[in-house]
């Protein structure tokens, strides 16, 4: 393949980076995480696309000021040395965190529903292996992974028919019924389910076409979106209020609604398949935890990957009580707001230091 | 080399240590029992008796079905109990229908019991859930000899089908979601034991999480058409004023239901219409042979209209007494109101309702004979 090249990612490529990235394991709880909201829920993913569009753009701006540089060497460049690497060993901290959250919350998923009679260890291992072997061929294979994912798991929005089917449009009805309060903890919980497309921050160097990103981005994180909203409308449509407020994998509620003749059980088949969602999310975020730790030491290692892959596979499976475990993933899903914040700070140190930096 | 020496060294030492795994634990299908039908007595406030129907493959079985019951407080300790009778592990990744006898549903225990198989993950939602008029166990233990088997037979009587049109066909999802929508009340499909037969004898209708009352086939038609079911079982209609007495079928073609709601929370009043298409295909009475031209026809639509329109009031008035909405009609008001809705307020809702029934009835055809 041709990984010497430094601009490897095109069009397509951006598009579906941050569509997958952002489509995860947060979309089959979205509904319970908005559920504050009640009914009045359907239409709130629009609101993060706006949200999303706009916390974009600071991150493709301060990217295409330095046009060869990822955002770890900026923070460097920025920040001088020792700041800079102190942050940039935190955030791959906190990815190596978010990617241990992503895939634990996953696997207990397959263990409640698909695999309730084994232990997790021998499957986080198959998906560890699997995921390193995606990242180890560089960028362009993570993209072309997210493509692939992407069209596999796309016709799983059939399985919504039967849920609105049966649904009562007369919930979609909007009555805004919900106060301030009951409003920022909706967006709080469910914004963490969008995240995933500040990880361009990474991969933009890579990029053949870098005036136009901003513009591939927003089409990816639009796709996004559009499925967000189609599940929270459907999840509406289906449920009680209660129903939307208990229980905690709603998608999966969703696929349990229909049947084939021939397959009795579409939930199963929904959320195993999910697993190239889960994958493409977590291959992005691996990438860029593995350049981190490149420019955290200054050189490139093919074990740093494996490095941080033994840490996910000691956090997923090591006897932690599951209560501190749950807090250290929340914790780190707080600190990806962080993130979306960043860039504007850049911004700002690269007006202030601008003559500084470029000397 | 190296590669080489510790992929050789890799394959050494998985051929020696597989000696060294614990025995494989996984079951062969033909030692699974999986459990088709489910049925929950009510013995005492704290226990329940559980009955379940697993089919019996094994060829040299005399009969096609093993039943047991026990005696238990959780459905899951039931479960446990059960495997210990059994030859077979008991999962119930199969599980197609639930019987709860009328008692245990008077006492108010049918929510908790299904909420617990909604939250287990080997149960698929589309289990159907029926009430029985005495007890599951024995309709379960019953001998049906023109029967396959009873697994079969309740699934297949509980299924949806055109004749059986006033059946609510309630799963666990529908049951749950009827137990938690502020809106709506639970209905679920009756059942009573015959001579070697099993009869679906209405509904059972619920105010909260008890069962209030069951409702004749009739009523329950008119919820499933006013929730606008499209389907809708043959219609026998009984026109019987001035001491003419005129019996009739519809074969209903299409139906389609309109509700508006005035939006008011003082005096909520509802705009009802509905628009149904059939084919005659009895009739008794004196207009027989009368009924070839246009004219004739449309007289007795209208006639059907007015019938229809009084039986619908009819049971509307019954459910304003009892203050109970199974068809969801104060979702007509919830949806333009703004605040949190709660069950006190539908009840008040319904309590006050005034109704506008509009009921346009077409007969398509009345068959190739003159």
């Amino acid at each position: 393949m041709s990984t010497n090249k430094r601009k490897l990612l095109n069009r397509y490529h951006v598009v579906f980076l941050v569509q997958s990235t952002m489509f995860g394991t947060g979309v089959l709880s979205l509904p319970q995480r908005l559920s504050s909201l009640g009914y009045s829920q359907a239409l709130f993913p629009l609101l993060f696309g706006v949200i999303a569009s706009l916390s974009i753009w600071p991150m493709i701006w301060i990217n295409s000021k330095y046009k060869n540089e990822n955002l770890f060497r900026i923070n460097e460049i920025l920040l001088g040395k020792w700041i800079g690497k102190s942050i940039n060993l935190f955030i791959v901290l906190q990815f190596t965190l978010f990617l241990a959250a992503i895939i634990s919350s996953y696997m207990n998923l397959i263990q409640t529903t698909a695999l309730p009679e084994q232990t997790l260890t021998i499957p986080v291992l198959f998906f560890l292996l699997l995921l390193t072997y995606i990242v180890n061929g560089g960028i362009k294979s993570v993209a072309r992974f997210c493509i692939m994912a992407f069209f596999i798991t796309i016709p799983m929005l059939y399985f919504l028919r039967w849920a609105i089917e049966k649904g009562e449009m007369s919930h979609l009805f909007p009555l805004f019924n919900y106060n301030g309060h009951e409003f920022f903890e909706a967006l709080r919980k469910g914004y963490l389910s969008i995240l995933g497309y500040e990880v361009i921050m990474f991969y933009f160097p890579y990029i053949v076409n870098q005036k136009k990103a901003y513009k591939h981005a927003l089409v990816g994180i639009w796709i996004s979106i559009f499925l967000c909203f189609i599940t929270t409308l459907v999840s509406v449509i289906y449920y009680s209020e209660w129903q939307l407020e208990n229980i905690e994998f709603t998608v999966l509620h969703l696929f349990k609604a229909g049947e084939f003749s021939f397959i009795e059980r579409i939930d199963i088949i929904g959320i195993t398949l999910w697993i190239f969602l889960i994958l493409s999310t977590s291959a992005g975020y691996l990438w860029s935890a593995k350049k981190g730790l490149d420019s955290l030491r200054s050189k490139k290692k093919k074990y740093h990957v494996y490095l941080i892959t033994i840490v996910i596979f000691a956090v997923v499976v090591m006897p932690i009580p599951l209560e501190s475990q749950k807090k250290l993933f929340e914790g780190s899903y707080y600190v990806g707001y962080l993130l979306l914040v960043w860039p504007i700070f850049l911004s700002v140190v690269h007006i202030l230091r601008k003559k500084q930096v470029q000397q | 080399m190296n590669v080489k020496f510790i992929i050789l060294a890799i394959i050494l030492a998985m051929a020696f240590l597989t000696g060294c795994t614990a025995k494989e634990k996984k079951i062969p299908l033909e030692d699974v029992g999986m459990v088709g039908v489910m049925a929950i007595d009510y013995i005492d406030e704290n226990s329940l008796k559980l009955t379940v129907a697993i089919p019996q493959y094994s060829p040299e079985a005399k009969e096609h079905t093993q039943i047991f019951s026990v005696t238990t407080e959780l459905v899951s300790q039931g479960i446990v109990d059960i495997e210990a009778l059994s030859d077979k592990k008991v999962v119930l990744n199969q599980l197609r229908v639930v019987l709860l006898n009328e008692e245990f549903v008077r006492h108010g225990k049918a929510r908790g019991i299904i909420k617990h198989l909604f939250r287990n993950a080997e149960v698929g939602n589309k289990v159907l859930i029926a009430v029985v008029k005495e007890s599951g166990e024995e309709i379960l233990k019953e001998e049906y000899p023109d029967k396959p088997n009873i697994n079969f037979y309740l699934n297949d009587l509980l299924q949806p089908s055109i004749n059986t049109a006033f059946n609510p066909n309630t799963n666990i999802h529908d049951f749950i979601y009827t137990q938690t929508n502020p809106v709506l009340d639970s209905i679920v499909p009756l059942l009573e034991k015959k001579e070697g037969k099993i009869e679906i004898n209405g509904i059972a209708l619920f105010k909260g999480d008890k069962m209030l009352r069951s409702l004749s086939k009739d009523d329950a038609l008119i919820i499933q058409a006013l929730q606008g079911r499209k389907k809708l079982a043959p219609l026998y209609i009984n026109l019987n004023d001035n001491n003419k007495e005129e019996k009739m079928m519809l074969d209903l073609i299409n139906s389609k239901v309109r509700m508006k709601g005035n939006k008011s929370m003082d005096s909520p009043k509802l705009t009802v219409s509905l628009k149904i298409e059939g084919t005659l295909v009895e009739y008794k009475g004196e207009r027989e042979g009368h009924l070839s031209t246009h004219e004739e026809i449309l007289k007795l639509e209208e006639d059907i209209n007015k019938e229809i329109e009084k039986d619908i009031s009819k049971f509307l008035e019954t459910l304003k007494e009892l203050k109970v909405d199974p068809i969801g009609l104060t979702e007509k008001f919830r949806m333009h109101y703004h605040g949190d809705w709660d069950k006190t307020m539908t009840r008040e809702t319904i309590s006050k309702l005034q109704w506008d029934i509009h009921v346009e009835t077409s007969i398509v055809s009345t068959g190739t004979l003159r």
